[in-house]
């Protein structure tokens, strides 16, 4: 049987401020399973980025346990964690962040470079996805020559180039108009399957959350 | 992309405080091979006219450095022995000089005044010691005949002798074998000056013969070997002092004493000349990256997420200090070298060194070792300022950095 790609169990989170402690989250039960397209929703301060970074292994569990794809990782070092994100993670940011002095290519071209996948193959991938997203042509172009919408394109297709396990996107339409937003979602979701890369999506969006197969909905750091 | 392309473009991120940089570690490498080219150029002059002087061996009685000689010539040699007859012979051996080293009073009759003497072949000495030996007035002889014997005077006892070319004036000095009192009448050739006023101001060259003459003796001081090739000299003292131990073999560092504390002083003055610069360079380098690394935090962090570890975000900032390092050292060497170019059409003159009557020519040596040296320290200098201003951000959370506005 497949193993379900994340498995939290009462997942704690502090954030300590001076002599205050907040619990971001109090015991947080999840799973998602392979191609799942899933969205946290929630109030503002609910916990979804901190549950995300948790589950990209960019920020460290106080508490429970992590299971990613079978594997308990709640204990693995920080350089663990890299190879992981390296390998079978992509990441989607609301800013998109993509690097400004690297063209659409290069940006979309770094995760593979960090593998050390070859040159050729390299290129092959690089353009096939940026295809994919529709693209080709901007190739070149450097990220501030792009709309908003073709930026988050260009950090789907970063996300999505070495074909992940999981792709985490905190808020990845807030910055983006009605149909560019629909536009983006259902070019994440497409991809997704056809790749059988898993999403996990934090959004206030309602249009955003239609389209997902599972809705988690969080209030006060636990899933209700 | 590669890391390297990587690198050239965030370097090219922010041009002007790049561009800035680059100036400053060019500036820096150029003026550290300019200054210590100089330095290196006068040690140069410094060794040569020192062995021009002494020879870059001088060959002696065994007592003649240890000891100081009673009455004159006590450790003389003979002018024909082993040991010139093997240095006549080596193929290494450009020149072979006899001298004789004497004192006494000069006179023209009505003034006496006390000289140092050298004893030698006049021409071969005047030729072998060059612009080292200037003629002011009058000409070095040659052999031809003459009534009296001919010798050089230094220009500044002539002036307080009130002599001329032609003037005859007798020495006076001590015999090697009585100690008695002898004279010789001697003709003034040539005035001359070695460029050191004390030592001009007793300065007498006189032939071998007329030396000997006057000490009543058939020996010789010493016998300067000069060699075709400096880099030769500890071979052919360890040459000599195995062949024949009859005999003491000086070599011309250990008479060069100007040499000596005008090196120490310039190794001081150069060497903390030198550290200042590359503390100013260190200071750009570490300035310009700190703020490149403060502005990409976000960046870092992304880089972060995406698999990259500290040590790869590190070699990143790395690469680009090495950039930065690279392109300054080799502008800097275009500017050294163009200057060291230059210079001699420019034909500029140092004024004398304390000592000294005579300046010397403004040049700058051209050193492949001074070069790579300062090459690399600067490369290796901006590579670990990069380093050091990289390895926190690099390691920082990566929630932190991905937050960093
Ligand atoms: N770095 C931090 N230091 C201290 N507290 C933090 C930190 N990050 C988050 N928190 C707190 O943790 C709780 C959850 O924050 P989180 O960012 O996960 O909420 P969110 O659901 O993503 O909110 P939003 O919808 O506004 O993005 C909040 O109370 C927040 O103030
Ligand atoms: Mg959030």
């Amino acid at each position: 049987m497949e193993h379900p790609v994340i498995e939290l169990n009462q997942v704690v989170k502090h954030y300590r401020i001076g002599d205050n402690q907040i619990s971001a989250l109090r015991g947080v039960d999840l799973q998602l399973q392979a191609r799942d397209f899933a969205a946290i929703r929630g109030p503002s301060g609910s916990g979804k980025s901190t549950l995300l970074n948790i589950c990209g292994l960019i920020d460290r569990i106080d508490g429970g346990s992590y299971r990613l794809a079978g594997e308990d990782i709640s204990e693995l070092d920080e350089a663990a964690c890299t190879e992981i994100r390296r390998k079978r993670m992509g990441f989607i940011f609301q800013n998109y962040n993509l690097v400004p002095v690297m063209s659409v290519f290069d940006n979309v071209e770094y995760p593979l470079l960090l593998n050390n996948v070859p040159k050729a193959e390299r290129r092959a991938l690089v353009s096939d996805i940026l295809d994919k997203v529709g693209l080709t042509g901007f190739a070149e172009r450097k990220p501030d020559q792009l709309s908003g919408g073709q930026r988050q394109r260009v950090a789907i297709a970063r996300a999505l180039v070495k074909a992940p396990l999981l792709v985490i996107a905190d808020e990845p339409t807030a910055n983006l108009d009605t149909d560019t937003a629909e536009h983006i979602v259902e070019l994440m979701k497409s991809l997704g399957h056809r790749l059988g890369t898993s999403f996990l999506i934090a959004t206030h969006d309602d249009r955003m959350t239609r389209h997902c197969d599972k809705v988690f909905s969080m209030q006060d750091g636990v899933i209700a | 992309m590669n890391h390297i392309q990587l690198a050239w473009k965030n370097v090219l991120r922010n041009r002007r405080r790049s561009f800035v940089t680059i100036f400053i570690a060019a500036v820096g490498c150029a003026s550290i091979l300019i200054a210590g080219g100089f330095a290196l150029w006068t040690y140069d002059i410094l060794i040569e006219g020192a062995s021009r002087e002494f020879g870059h061996i001088t060959v002696a009685d065994k007592s003649f450095f240890a000891k100081e000689e009673e009455t004159p010539m006590q450790f003389g040699m003979q002018q024909d022995n082993r040991v010139a007859e093997y240095l006549e012979k080596n193929p290494e051996v450009a020149t072979l000089l006899p001298r004789i080293n004497y004192s006494g009073l000069i006179s023209n009759g009505d003034k006496s005044l006390i000289f140092l003497g050298t004893g030698a072949e006049l021409a071969r000495e005047a030729a072998v010691r060059k612009y080292f030996l200037v003629v002011r007035e009058g000409a070095i002889p040659r052999g031809e005949p003459s009534q009296l014997p001919q010798i050089l005077l230094g220009v500044a006892l002539a002036r307080n002798l009130g002599a001329k070319v032609g003037s005859q004036l007798t020495l006076i000095g001590t015999t090697a074998a009585t100690g008695g009192i002898n004279a010789v009448d001697v003709e003034v050739a040539a005035l001359v000056s070695t460029g050191w006023s004390e030592v001009d101001k007793r300065l007498v060259f006189s032939d071998i013969q007329t030396a000997q003459n006057l000490l009543m003796t058939d020996k010789i001081s010493t016998l300067s070997v000069f060699m075709h090739h400096l880099d030769k000299v500890p071979a052919m003292l360890e040459t000599l002092a195995a062949y024949d131990g009859e005999h003491a073999y000086m070599p011309w560092w250990e008479q060069a004493q100007y040499y000596h504390s005008v090196r120490a002083l310039y190794n001081r003055i150069f060497g903390l000349l030198g550290m200042i610069i590359i503390a100013l360079v260190l200071f750009s380098v570490i300035n310009t990256l700190a703020m490149a690394v403060v502005e990409r935090t976000r960046e870092i962090g992304t880089l972060r997420a995406l698999g990259a570890h500290p040590r790869e975000i590190i070699a990143q900032f790395v690469r680009e200090g090495g950039i930065i390092g690279l392109a300054g050292v080799m502008i800097g060497n275009l500017v050294a070298a163009a200057v060291i170019w230059t210079l001699p059409y420019l034909r500029l003159q140092m004024p004398p060194p304390p000592g000294r009557s005579e300046g010397y020519p403004l040049l700058v040596a051209g050193s492949p070792t001074l070069t790579l040296v300062t090459n690399a320290l600067i490369v290796l200098l901006c590579m670990g300022a990069a380093w050091a201003v990289s390895r926190r951000a690099a390691s920082k959370p990566i929630v932190d950095a991905l937050g960093h506005v």
